[in-house]
């Protein structure tokens, strides 16, 4: 029936519909161009053109050989490291989690009527979240040494922005009627929170709860690289040594535990959603 | 009062256990964690109280006189991006083809694509940056080869999403049409699709500006590099100029890609 | 007793949402506000617990001005006068216990609730409550799982589980079919009636305002243009209120004739409806 009535329109227009007009097709070859032009730019900067590209290419050939064979001598000191990172990430993520909830509150519109607190602390956690985990691994390894805790602090400060966003933005998108009802009936803010906004948030906080633990996770071992602890600090001395068999070898141990912590919490996530 | 007290609330012994399962299930989790992590908090404190004029003061009080260095890095670390990112948004296009469950018509091809998409994104760039560093020396190129095979993971997974929303009908009618697949491709699929494939590959590009800022700290080229020497050389003011330039950077271009996304669709 | 005295209230985008409104309500008194969209129906209820502030006047509640009540003093104001909204306004997620103990939270300190720890007698008078409004089987369902109805029923009972003195309710069945309509006014009326909770009810159809009332009170453009006694109402009265002639649409219909047992009656057919 669909295909009856689509048939002769589109015989018609010999595909005119979907085809575009010139006006979209100068607009497409227009950016094709301003695409092109930065290209030219990028490449010239970058050292970077057709010919490194085919080189780089055909190397590509020869990381196998010094990858290969896997040091499995590496596995023992790189599991426990591993779960040192593992560690960091859980630590992190649970002080991220408890500290978000006052933090997410300011940050919502629908809860607080205070607009310069509002806007103070939506400018916060918008300036975290532009920097990146390892700059913010390395000042706070810089303050606190060497070893875990300045990256546990890292991770902190990092999924405190990435969460108070997420967190904040499905606080501004509640049923807020029920706070009303609460407000009617002589509740205090607390109360009125407790009854009718936790409610209405607790799947989702949960789910992206877990979700900023699966990136804390990936954070820990890159923030390891600076001196921050865990696996990603075994990797970065192996590298300093040129042994990128063990290189490797971690990150295949990386590889595997990220997927399967990824693997595990969605399925969690799923059930929580 | 003499009221009558509500019935208790029926409980059952599946969920009782299921719940006093999880509960023991994460107070392990927790005191494994806390019991087997090592913090020196003595250290730790007498470092904080040692180190803390030397780096937080330093840090807000940015080096000028590199400004102009740091933003010189910074536009190379955007071109990486960038690079990295056109070429993410073009291999992408036939891995997204490849796992969108609608265009292949095997599930084993579109599996596959899944499969090898998770996998890429599994990860992160600088440990993509690591390998490319062994294959092909300390160089930008590394660093656009790591954007480009990290961002692949998630374009490919987006526009696959996409592929799978489009609306088949066209496609089915052209088909009952006579058109061969290549005219179903261009006149029928990417028309439905191009705004969303530019839009993803645009928010892309804005997370590639953030996650190419840190390359060149293990030698991928842009200013991860000075994230590198300012550390080693513990040069806060450094820092704080490098800090700032990031700040401002990612900044815009999270207003600019979100502008122009919300122009695009 | 409420008390408006010359009150006013212009919103801040320059609406005049009430205008010199002068009435007396009466401990007792079931009092139904009519006047169409925009009349400021909604306004003046909510000038009562100050969900909505006039901005001149003197309203005056049990012989105080609350115009000038703020923080503590108003959440005491609002503990005392219970609320019941068009849509329900219940956390749809949670269990309808939960939703009517929540009616509890103004005498209860804020700890102890944040907690769930109520006491037996507040558990003991928030079931009681759902019992009154024949849903106490309902009591641990989810809210969203229950219909319109009993949603507003629920609502009834966290309003009774608060011991108000006065019960405002704002178009409580604007979202509701004619037959439950009829049960949700038959329990509004009763609880007026049983408890001597002084009621105020703004409702837009004649039928029902007529039906239910002791007293009407109408409003066009801010201003009170009619007040008296609903056996002095007519429809003659409604077009002078309304400022047009009465329309089909003014009419809920479905009116029971069986008054005794009428709760109970209501009650079958809602649930026929379910
Ligand atoms: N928060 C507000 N800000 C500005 N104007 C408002 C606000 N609330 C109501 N108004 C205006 O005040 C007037 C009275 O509104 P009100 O809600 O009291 O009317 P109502 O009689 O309850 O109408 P309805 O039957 O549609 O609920 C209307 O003109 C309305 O647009
Ligand atoms: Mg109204």
């Amino acid at each position: 029936m669909v295909k009856e009535m689509n048939k002769p329109s589109l015989a018609e227009d010999k595909y005119a519909p979907m085809l575009s007009p010139w006006r979209v097709k100068s607009k497409i070859a227009i950016i094709f161009f301003i695409v092109l032009f930065f290209l030219f730019f990028s490449s010239t900067r970058t050292g970077v053109d057709f010919g490194t590209l085919l080189s780089g290419l055909s190397n590509m050939g020869q990381i196998t050989d010094k990858l290969l064979p896997p040091n499995w001598g590496i596995v023992g000191p790189a599991m426990e490291r591993l779960i040192e990172t593992i560690h960091m990430a859980i630590i992190a993520t649970t002080f991220a989690v408890l500290v978000v909830i006052p933090v997410s509150l300011l940050a919502a519109q629908n809860i607080n009527s205070n607009k310069i607190v509002y806007n103070i602390t939506r400018f916060i956690m918008n300036i975290l979240r532009t920097i990146p985990d390892i700059v913010l691994a390395v000042i706070f390894v810089g303050l606190f040494g060497i070893g875990v805790f300045g990256g546990i602090v890292a991770l902190f400060v990092f999924s405190l922005g990435i969460l108070a966003k997420l967190i904040s933005e499905t606080i501004e998108s509640i049923d807020m009627e029920p706070v009303e009802a609460m407000r009617a009936s002589g509740a205090s803010t607390i109360q009125a929170i407790a009854f009718a906004v936790v409610p209405q948030v607790l799947p989702q906080f949960s789910s992206f709860s877990l979700y900023v633990f699966e990136i804390n996770v990936r954070a820990s071992v890159v923030i390891g690289l600076v001196g921050a602890g865990g696996i990603g600090n075994l990797m970065m001395t192996r590298f300093g040594f040129n042994d990128y068999n063990s290189v490797f070898t971690i990150i295949i141990i990386i590889f595997v535990v990220v997927v399967l912590i990824e693997y595990i919490s969605g399925k969690i996530r799923e059930a929580i959603v | 009062m003499s009221m009558e007290l509500p019935p208790k609330k029926p409980r059952s012994t599946k969920k009782l256990v299921r719940n006093v399962a999880i509960i023991l299930a994460v107070a392990a989790l927790y005191v494994w964690t806390f019991a087997s992590i090592q913090i020196d908090f003595a250290r730790v404190i007498e470092r904080a109280q040692s180190n803390f004029d030397r780096v937080i003061p330093k840090l807000f009080s940015p080096n000028w006189d590199r400004a102009g260095e740091v933003i010189d890095m910074m536009i190379e670390t955007i071109f990486i991006a960038y690079v990295g990112s056109l070429a993410a948004a073009i291999i992408a296009v036939p891995l997204g083809f490849l796992a969108a469950k609608n265009m292949t018509g095997s599930r084993i091809f579109s599996t596959l694509g899944v499969w090898i998409l998770s996998a890429v994104r599994a990860f992160p760039e600088i440990i993509l940056a690591i390998l490319f560093i062994v294959a092909v020396g300390p160089t930008p190129f590394a660093g656009i080869l790591a954007i480009a095979i990290g961002s692949t993971g998630m374009l490919g997974k987006l526009y696959a999403e996409s592929l799978e929303a489009i609306d088949m009908n066209v496609v089915e009618a052209m088909q009952a049409n006579g058109a061969n697949r290549i005219q179903v491709m261009f006149h029928g699929i990417i028309p439905q699709v191009i705004p969303e494939f530019l839009s993803y590959a645009i928010y892309r590009f804005e997370i590639d500006v953030r996650a190419s800022t840190v390359l060149g700290y293990v030698g991928a080229g842009g200013i991860g590099t000075m994230i590198f020497f300012a550390q080693s050389s513990r040069n806060w003011s450094d820092m704080g100029m490098i800090l700032l330039v990031i700040i401002i950077v990612v900044t815009i271009f999270d207003y600019a890609s979100s502008y122009i996304r919300r122009r695009i669709i | 007793m409420i008390e408006f005295k010359d009150v006013s209230l212009v919103y801040p985008n320059g609406t005049q949402g009430l205008k010199d409104v002068n009435i007396t309500i009466e401990d007792g008194e079931f009092v139904v506000i009519v006047g169409l969209s925009g009349a400021g129906k909604s306004t003046l209820i909510r000038s009562i617990n100050r969900l909505v502030s006039p901005t001149s006047g003197e309203l005056i509640v049990d012989n105080d001005n609350i115009l000038k009540y703020r923080g503590r003093k108003l959440r005491k104001l609002r503990t005392k006068i219970g609320m019941i909204f068009q849509n329900y306004n219940l956390v749809r997620r949670s269990s309808v216990f939960k939703n009517v103990l929540a009616g509890r939270l103004g005498h209860t300190g804020t700890l102890r609730s944040v907690f769930n720890f109520f006491s037996k007698d507040d558990k003991a008078l928030a079931y009681e409550s759902l019992k009154r409004v024949n849903i106490e089987d309902k009591l641990y369902s989810r809210a969203d799982e229950l219909s319109g109805g009993q949603q507003q029923r629920v609502s009834i009972a966290r309003v009774l589980t608060q011991k108000p003195k006065y019960i405002l309710a704002d178009e409580p069945v604007a979202s509701l079919d004619p037959p439950t309509s009829h049960q949700v006014m038959k329990y509004l009326k009763k609880i007026n009636q049983e408890d001597g909770i002084t009621t105020i009810v703004n409702l837009h159809f004649i039928d029902m305002a007529m039906e239910y009332a002791d007293r009407i009170i109408g409003m066009r453009a801010g201003e009170v243009v009619f007040d008296g006694p609903a056996s002095e109402v007519t429809e003659k009265t409604f077009e002078e209120i309304y400022g047009r002639s009465i329309r089909d649409e003014d009419f809920v219909g479905g009116a029971e004739e069986d008054q005794d047992d009428s709760v109970k009656g209501a009650e079958e057919d809602g649930e026929g409806n379910e």
